[in-house]
């Protein structure tokens, strides 16, 4: 792998990770695109490279979060000392995004490996993302309907129960598909559960943090596999650079979604999807 | 709840203890490698961990 393609692959990873596009899906079709031949994903050297930027995407989310999730740690603690959850922000918070991340936490551990065994190449990663726009576009959809019902209305957070986390958490399984947006579903869930646009972003946001610390905490080991130190300076500074990208987006996404919706990344991942697709069974991804 | 919360904690930690010793591979990527070993009894001993929260969350006399 080249430092230019190291630094693509690095700004790729933190800007995909956090837009409703999938990370997984563009680290695939990306280097399938530009005929990288030379960049083995199964190569422990690149899966040293992979874990550095995920640990610089996670670094990047909280510290753009950290003044929350300081007052999250804080509560959490002191609901565990009272021994009873209250009905304070923080807490709950903390509270639901502990029991959204345990369905992520488990299936990514159980099947991980075998899904991406199964379908961690261009073409199905293509046809997954045209499937995750049009999971945007429905639902976009079904929230004009709701908003359309006198009887719901948006709600904060913390107005969550704990069931809408686990829904939340599970439609951020579904990540695990190359193709497949980590954000994107888990927005699409948490705008099915009465968030607005916003509030589905950063608990979206929030969700991924620990998911993506620990996922990376637990492929470490490549990190000091024999032939690592090949690729240090690449990780180094991709991770640097990923952390920015990842921060950058993070802030932009946030203002974003003041006043947007998730179309426009619909339309993306439709024309991109179909797009990739059609030329795979052209022969014309490598 | 609260002995359903209690058993449910030894058995994730029971059952971690089981994958970090190699002893079961029920569902890991095969059947030899050590470190997808490890992420199962992670997996398995923060679930343990979680119930006893529970368990603690059930035992406040306050709730």
């Amino acid at each position: 792998m080249t430092d230019l393609q190291a630094l693509i692959l690095a700004l790729l990873q933190g800007v995909s990770e956090l837009f409703p596009v999938s990370s997984l899906g563009h680290t695939i079709l990306v280097p399938a695109l530009l005929h990288w031949t030379n960049v083995d994903r199964s190569n422990p050297t690149f899966l040293a490279f992979v874990v550095v930027l995920h640990l610089g995407t996670a670094l990047a989310l909280i510290a753009y979060y950290r003044a929350r999730w300081w007052s999250i740690a804080r509560a959490l603690f002191t609901s565990l000392v009272r021994g009873r959850i209250s009905q304070d922000r923080d807490e709950r918070i903390g509270w639901l995004l502990v029991v959204g991340t345990i369905p992520v936490g488990i299936l990514g551990v159980l099947f991980e490996q075998p899904v991406r065994a199964l379908f961690g190449s261009p073409a199905p990663a293509a046809l997954f993302l045209a499937f995750n726009g049009l999971v945007m576009f429905a639902g976009e959809g079904l929230r004009r309907r709701q908003l359309a019902d006198p009887a719901r209305a948006d709600r904060p957070i913390e107005h969550m129960n704990f069931a809408q986390s686990v829904l939340v958490g599970i439609a951020q399984s579904f990540a695990l598909l190359p193709g497949i947006s980590r954000s994107g579903a888990s927005m699409v869930a948490g705008l099915l559960c009465d968030l607005d646009h916003e509030d589905a972003a950063e608990f979206s946001f929030l969700l991924a943090t620990p998911v993506i610390f620990a996922a990376a905490l637990l492929e470490t080991r490549y990190l000091v596999a024999p032939d690592t130190h090949v690729v240090l300076f690449q990780a180094i500074a991709g991770g640097v650079a990923a952390a920015i990208a990842a921060y950058c987006s993070v802030a932009f996404l946030m203002r974003y979604f003041k006043t947007n919706d998730l179309r426009p990344f619909g339309w993306y991942c439709v024309i991109v999807g179909v797009g990739c697709f059609i030329l795979s069974k052209r022969g014309l991804l490598s | 709840m609260k002995p359903l919360a209690l058993l449910l904690a030894v058995v994730f930690f029971v059952l971690g203890g089981l994958y970090g010793f190699g002893t079961i591979n029920f569902l890991t990527k095969s059947g030899t490698e050590h470190s997808h070993h490890v992420s199962h009894l992670v997996l398995c001993w923060v679930l343990a961990l979680l119930c006893l929260i529970w368990y603690r969350f059930q035992s406040n006399p306050a709730r």
